[in-house]
């Protein structure tokens, strides 16, 4: 009697625990999620939120656009740049377009090949990096010189005027090469060197820009560093500003401030990928104010932030500033030029 | 013959192909120069070295070494604990150190994409995984199973308070494995998913790693597979479904006495997955005209059933084809154009990214959902035709007079031979005759 009562406690014991263990096994496969539909089950401190960065304190904005953006007829613009006359040259798809200070088209410039980058100097001449050379133009198109090739790996993302040094930023081969305007390379600046405390340029991605300011010095983007670096003309490394950060003072992502330029009162205008923003700082580096961040830079009507790489690497605008202090920003998602110019009473 | 320029042709264009992978890489890698990190030689970080081919040639070896070895430890050794030490070693060697892939019931999946999709050439190890278990199976019986596949090891291994389970009950629960092999093609030939991969319920176990829900699901199986012997293998395992049939027709197979069976009953509970069928007894008076009755009603229900199934099958094609990942996306979208949805996924955002045409997701998941029409009226026909031979198979009563393994259904794991009294006499003379010599 004992027995067959062991037997049937048993049987149930085993019943019980099969039936909970197919229960549990059942519920196990149902909440199952294959699709990845509810996520990664983190935290929300693991979550990588950039849509909390995109407001930007309206206390912080200087500027604000100023009338009808041009439409520079391009399906990939790269560069902007301003002649002293005021015209506006805007590089890309295969050409150089030539708008007035009123937005209408002057002339255009047909290249062999894609342009990355661009400058006019004082004299009128239009200097073109196109690939790995660069070519220069006169101001009614003729082809006037192309120098030769900086190498496989070259691509030219920057070009400079001085006086009579042009210097070029390639971004293949992370070194600020430096010319006399017959094409002849003086010397190189930028490269990794120690014993000279010059740090090398890290270059992530094909953003590398480079001014030369009033004091002198070239100033060259180290993007990597999220900074930028003051050189003598020689390639001596003088000094640097700017921080890796989220936070608006900073500059964010991987390689940013992507291209800048330079303010009449020698400071500086910056734009970054990714998180679009365009920002002013002093002369010394220390945070002014922005000009437009993700929400003023619409794109389709909503605040966005680019989140693909190739939508990411299109945001990289570049800036020109006139001699009023207008800042000219080349739109490289709308390729359109926007123009902005400092609220009043800012 | 081919043409010499057709050649340079070819050539040219894997020429321009190779040009832009390389334009792609013409920037370098990022310097830490804050960190001095030092990257690995460029050659580490864009050709991870795949395993080597050696090592797949020698995976098949072993597969093959283990089954001859099953074979004979079975059907000539007739040795539990040698069919056990194989098994363990099976374990050890697909399971754990080969992480349960590649394995002969996932190999199912690999077979049909390759007959469903001419862009996939299927691995010849996968081929071989496939094949050869039904082979061995065509000659010697499921002798894969007894110690050679590692699932049926894990569940083995933890089988230590068998009992046993109703007939019905086993019968109506085989039909998940046929249901499961059903879906597995349907999603293999789609291109949809590898299912049988993806709920492997052991994988976690072999791999060390995975999502808890699959190690809460594996830990079930083997709960219960401590009373119920090789739940998965009996109810669920789809490569199973088709080693019966081989077994079936099996040239030698699992005998439980070497000898003449004496029907001493010994071994009737010896087998805890319901595997040994008794002697029957003589036919009742009137039976066999009652069941030549009912074997005429179900021939014709037969077809029926398929229909009836396979119109189910295709019924739940909308279900079904979610597990494509265009449908899923295409109903996605239309959710969140339609405004029935306000927020949007990674996948919607990547999507509309990518440029395409809404109209272009939406007639390719629709011509995917057709095919899924089309499989379900296979599958389900299949599944009608399985319900109907298994009740036609219930109904067919057959004589026998001995104990025997049951030709489909027998894992050959050799557990009922010791209790053979004819198995016994047998070893004793082995081993008085090892001692006289």
């Amino acid at each position: 009697m004992k027995r067959r009562t062991g037997v049937i406690i048993f049987g149930i014991v085993v019943g019980v625990l099969i039936a909970l263990a197919v229960v549990v096994g059942i519920v196990a496969l149902v909440r199952l999620d294959v699709t990845g539909k509810r996520g990664s089950g983190l935290e929300k401190a693991f979550v990588y939120d950039i849509q909390e960065l995109v407001t930007i304190d309206p206390n912080l904005i200087l500027y604000e656009e100023s009338g009808q953006a041009i439409r520079t007829g391009f399906k990939a613009a790269h560069g902007i740049a301003l002649g002293v006359d005021g015209r506006i040259y805007v590089a890309g798809d295969k050409a150089v377009e030539i708008f007035e200070k009123s937005g209408t088209s002057s002339g255009r410039i047909e290249l062999a090949g894609a342009p990355r980058c661009l400058t006019v100097a004082d004299d009128g001449k239009i200097y073109i990096g196109v690939g790995d050379h660069v070519e220069v133009y006169d101001g009614r198109g003729k082809r006037l010189a192309s120098w030769g090739s900086l190498g496989e790996k070259a691509v030219l993302t920057s070009i400079a005027v001085f006086k009579e040094d042009v210097f070029a930023a390639d971004a293949g081969n992370r070194i600020v090469v430096r010319y006399d305007t017959a094409g002849k390379v003086v010397n190189y600046i930028g490269k990794k060197d120690p014993d000279r405390n010059v740090p090398g340029f890290v270059v992530p991605s094909p953003y590398f820009d480079l001014a030369v300011s009033k004091d002198g010095l070239l100033r060259v983007v180290n993007t990597g560093r999220r900074r930028i670096e003051a050189y003598t003309f020689d390639g001596d490394f003088e000094f640097s500003w700017g921080e890796a950060s989220t936070g608006v003072k900073g500059f964010c992502g991987c390689c940013n401030p992507v291209n800048f330029a330079i303010l009449p009162n020698g400071g500086f205008v910056t734009c970054e990928k990714g998180l679009v923003r365009v920002k002013v700082y002093d002369s010394g580096g220390i945070f002014a104010g922005v000009v437009a961040g993700p929400e003023q830079l619409v794109k389709g009507g909503v605040c966005r932030v680019c989140e693909f790489p190739a939508e990411s690497q299109a945001s990289g605008f570049d800036v020109a500033v006139d001699g009023d202090g207008r800042i000219f920003v080349l739109d490289t998602i709308k390729n359109v030029v926007r123009i902005f110019g400092k609220i009043k009473g800012q | 013959m081919v043409r010499p320029g057709y050649i340079i042709n070819r050539m040219a264009v894997f020429l321009v192909l190779c040009g832009v992978a390389l334009g792609a890489e013409r920037f370098p890698p990022p310097e830490f120069v804050e960190t001095n990190h030092q990257l690995p030689p460029i050659n580490q970080i864009t050709d991870v070295t795949p395993r080597s081919d050696i090592y797949e040639y020698i995976d098949v070896g072993v597969l093959l070494a283990a089954l001859g070895l099953s074979s004979y430890l079975v059907l000539r050794k007739r040795s539990r604990r040698a069919i056990f030490i194989l098994m363990v070693f099976s374990l050890l060697y697909f399971g754990f150190w080969r992480k349960g892939c590649i394995c002969s019931i996932g190999a199912i999946q690999n077979i049909t994409l390759s007959i469903f999709d001419p862009d996939y050439a299927i691995p010849i190890t996968a081929a071989a995984f496939f094949l050869l278990p039904l082979v061995f199976t065509l000659f010697f019986g499921r002798t894969f199973c007894a110690a050679v596949c590692p699932l049926g090891a894990i569940q083995d291994i933890v089988l230590l308070r068998p009992v046993s389970v109703p007939k019905w009950l086993e019968n109506m629960l085989r039909l998940f494995a046929y249901v499961y092999l059903g879906a597995a093609v349907l999603f293999a030939a789609t291109g949809s998913a590898f299912v049988i991969c993806r709920y492997d319920p052991f994988i976690s176990f072999f791999r060390l790693s995975g999502s808890l829900n699959m190690l809460i699901l594996g830990a079930c199986f083997l709960v219960v597979g401590v009373f119920i012997g090789r739940p998965y293998c009996r109810f669920f395992c789809p490569y199973g479904v088709i080693l019966r049939q081989f077994s079936r027709f099996s040239k030698r197979r699992v005998t439980i006495t070497p000898d003449e069976c004496i029907q001493c009953g010994l071994c009737e509970d010896s087998c805890p997955f319901g595997a040994i069928r008794e002697p029957t007894a003589e036919w009742p008076v009137g039976y066999y005209e009652k069941s030549k009755k009912r074997l005429a009603y179900l021939i014709i229900l037969v077809p029926v059933l398929a229909f009836l199934c396979g119109w189910m099958g295709f019924a739940v094609r909308p279900v079904m084809s979610r597990m494509h990942e265009r449908v899923r996306l295409a109903e996605r979208i239309y959710l969140e154009d339609t405004g029935k949805v306000q927020d949007v996924t990674d996948a919607s955002t990547a999507f509309r990214a990518t440029g395409q045409q809404t109209k272009e997701l939406y007639a390719e998941a629709s011509k995917i959902r057709d095919e899924f029409g089309l499989g379900g009226w296979l599958v389900g026909g299949f599944i009608g035709l399985v319900i109907g031979l298994k009740l036609i198979g219930l109904t067919v009563r057959r004589q026998r007079v001995d104990y025997e393994a049951d030709r489909a259904g027998c894992l050959a794991c050799g557990r009922c031979f010791e209790y053979c009294p004819q198995e016994r006499l047998r070893l004793k003379n082995a081993k008085e005759i090892i001692g006289e010599s």
